[in-house]
């Protein structure tokens, strides 16, 4: 696409404006990780630190089983994107390519609960896991997550973008579904299915609501949950240290962004398949 | 017995029926050709063959078993998609040998028709490169040979070379041709365009809203077409229809009127019909500015030059016939005579629009491709 030099102009202010309140709250974050709680008072604009120091680090790592958190957050957020990913292809696949009495009233029914709000479902499935005798762990946490009608919908719609003569062409061969979906879908839906995953780890490891209401003791933590410790009222305000943990939780989804965006982007700009 | 026979078979989507009665057999390693215009179901019916649809009544065998109920994967049929349906993600190579190396066929028999398909459909070195990187032709001819090397008993093309230009299209039907000769499947091949199912065909299966027409050789469906859709359907321009009386020997168009042979005479008498129409393509009525011996006048409306020849339409007691001439000179307005060949007219039943056949001694005046 070319925009010519005229037009882009007006729209590259509008970007770095964009840009600059989107890179901004980081920035500010990860400079005020590095100040001390005073200079952090006294000088709250300026960016980064003349004394910079890792004292807000150390109180996070001393006060809180840090290593033990930042662990379980990446365990619950991994377990969780790879059952959603396999349930969600697997369904999806079923819905595009199965036929069978009531696929369409089915997908309605499952898509429709994307629209139920998280509070709905919250109590009747806390009720479930402590009944299960699940609260305060992990499983607890990663059980109610592992299906997810949002990433049925954005993979059947991936998949229905796949030419429908490429699996005809396979049925003729006299291929199993399992190696249709293997040999054939899989590979032509993998950015969809990429940043679908991706999408799915950055949701779990950000989740707060639910982890809140399950997990008791701080060694089964997950960053969110360690970050409040500094904002809560209960434990006095040190928003230094909750800063420092903000660019702990940060890294990592991050750094997954950074490694996958060209899928990233390519699921939203075009299916991927020419 | 690689034969194709559909008994009473039916198809239909809803309400909707694509395919209203098939009754026909495709013989063992012939060429048939599925024609016809867009929607008439010709898809469709490959669609059945290939077991990619359901049949919603009646019954389809293929080699001698009945095969309503038999999954694709297990009737032997390879086929060719008007897409062509290529793996996007696999090389060229990998796209021909997938199929046979899912079903565990040895890799030197993998190498060897690998090589064969390679060299006959000239996509050596080639091989690596993936469909993106290849012209339509080239993709096609890929997509052939993915189907060639299943070598299976029944070979199915679904409008394989419409996504073609013209000179590509002549050299992919010769190609076809080649393939058919050397491994003898039998063919059933979809196209809307007569001209691939007149050089492709051994036998052409004309259908219209679901209802097979005429199946008979290119030569029969073209010379003696069993109704008015197949004359009007098969050559351009079309086969011109007139409203006709018979009388006395003679077929009288409004007040004019045409002498016919005694054999059409018979063949007329014979049949019951009461009201008939006339039929005659436009290569076998003959123009002139000057009165001849039976001849009959029209108004000229206009004249369409179709390179080789122009296209002259007339104006022949309200309705319009069509008349092709090597000559450049007719005007609109001028009155001009046409004398139909009468060894090549066909006449239709009204009602039922069939043709009510030709005289007997006629038969060997049909011409035949060479």
């Amino acid at each position: 696409m070319k925009i010519s030099k005229k037009v882009s102009v007006p729209w590259h202010i509008v970007f770095l404006i964009t840009i600059f309140l989107l890179i901004f709250p980081i920035v500010f974050a990860v400079g005020s990780s590095f100040k001390t709680l005073q200079d952090a008072y006294n000088n709250p604009l300026s960016l980064f630190s003349l004394n910079p120091t890792l004292e807000n680090y150390q109180t996070f790592f001393d006060s809180l089983p840090a290593l033990q958190i930042t662990l379980n957050t990446f365990l619950i957020a991994s377990v969780v994107t790879i059952f959603k990913v396999v349930t969600s292809f697997l369904a999806a696949y079923a819905f595009v390519y199965f036929i069978f009495k009531g696929k369409n009233t089915l997908y309605f029914i499952l898509i429709s609960t994307i629209f139920l709000p998280f509070t709905v479902t919250m109590i009747p499935n806390y009720l479930i896991i402590s009944n299960l005798g699940l609260s305060d762990s992990l499983w607890g946490v990663v059980l109610p997550q592992l299906a997810d009608a949002m990433g049925i919908f954005l993979l059947t719609q991936a998949l229905r973008t796949i030419p429908v003569s490429l699996i005809e062409v396979a049925r003729l061969d006299d291929m199993s579904h399992w190696q249709i979906m293997r040999d054939i879908v899989l590979p032509l839906a993998r950015p969809a299915v990429t940043s679908t995953s991706i999408w799915f780890f950055i949701t779990a490891w950000n989740e707060y609501v639910w982890p809140v209401l399950i997990l008791k003791s701080t060694e089964n933590f997950t960053l969110p949950l360690a970050l409040q410790m500094y904002i809560s009222s209960e434990g006095g305000t040190n928003f230094t240290v909750a800063m420092a943990v903000s660019v702990i939780t940060m890294i990592i989804p991050l750094a997954l962004y950074l490694m996958f965006q060209r899928y990233i982007i390519g699921t939203f700009t075009s299916s991927g398949i020419k | 017995m690689k034969e194709i026979r559909f008994e009473n078979v039916k198809k239909s989507y809803g309400n909707t029926e694509v395919v209203k009665e098939l009754d026909f057999t495709i013989h063992e390693g012939e060429r048939l050709i599925l024609l016809g215009p867009s929607g008439c179901g010709k898809s469709t019916t490959l669609r059945m063959i290939a077991g990619l649809e359901n049949i919603s009544s009646g019954n389809l065998y293929m080699g001698g078993k009945l095969v309503n109920d038999v999954p694709s994967g297990k009737r032997e049929v390879a086929m060719v998609f008007q897409n062509y349906a290529l793996y996007p993600h696999m090389t060229v190579k990998q796209n021909i040998v997938y199929a046979l190396r899912m079903k565990k066929v040895p890799k030197k028999e993998i190498a060897a028709r690998l090589e064969d398909a390679l060299t006959m459909l000239q996509l050596r070195g080639l091989e690596d490169r993936l469909p993106k990187d290849l012209s339509g032709g080239q993709r096609q001819r890929v997509a052939l040979a993915r189907a060639v090397v299943k070598q299976a008993d029944f070979f199915l093309l679904d409008e394989p070379l419409s996504n073609l230009d013209a000179q590509l299209r002549v050299s992919a039907r010769k190609e076809l041709v080649k393939i058919h000769e050397k491994y003898k499947q039998t063919i059933v091949y979809v196209t809307h365009d007569q001209i691939e199912a007149m050089t492709v065909g051994d036998r052409i299966a004309l259908l219209n809203e679901g209802v097979l027409q005429m199946i008979d050789t290119p030569e029969n469906v073209y010379h003696r077409p069993a109704n008015i859709f197949t004359a009007k359907f098969i050559g351009a321009p079309p086969t011109n229809i007139l409203e006709m009386v018979y009388y006395d020997g003679h077929i009288q168009f409004g007040f004019q009127k045409m002498a016919i042979p005694d054999g059409w005479v018979g063949q007329i008498k014979k049949a019951k019909s009461t009201e008939m129409v006339f039929g005659i393509r436009p290569e076998h009525v003959e123009i002139m500015k000057e009165p001849r011996e039976n001849v009959m006048f029209a108004t000229v409306k206009s004249v369409e030059n179709l390179g080789a020849e122009y296209a002259v339409y007339l104006d022949f007691h309200n309705e319009e016939v069509i008349v092709l001439s090597s000559e450049k000179e007719w005007h609109a307005g001028e009155q001009v005579y046409i004398r139909p060949n009468v060894q090549h007219m066909h006449i239709f039943d009204k009602a039922t629009t069939n043709s009510i056949g030709y005289p007997e001694r006629m038969v060997s005046r049909v011409p035949v491709f060479n």
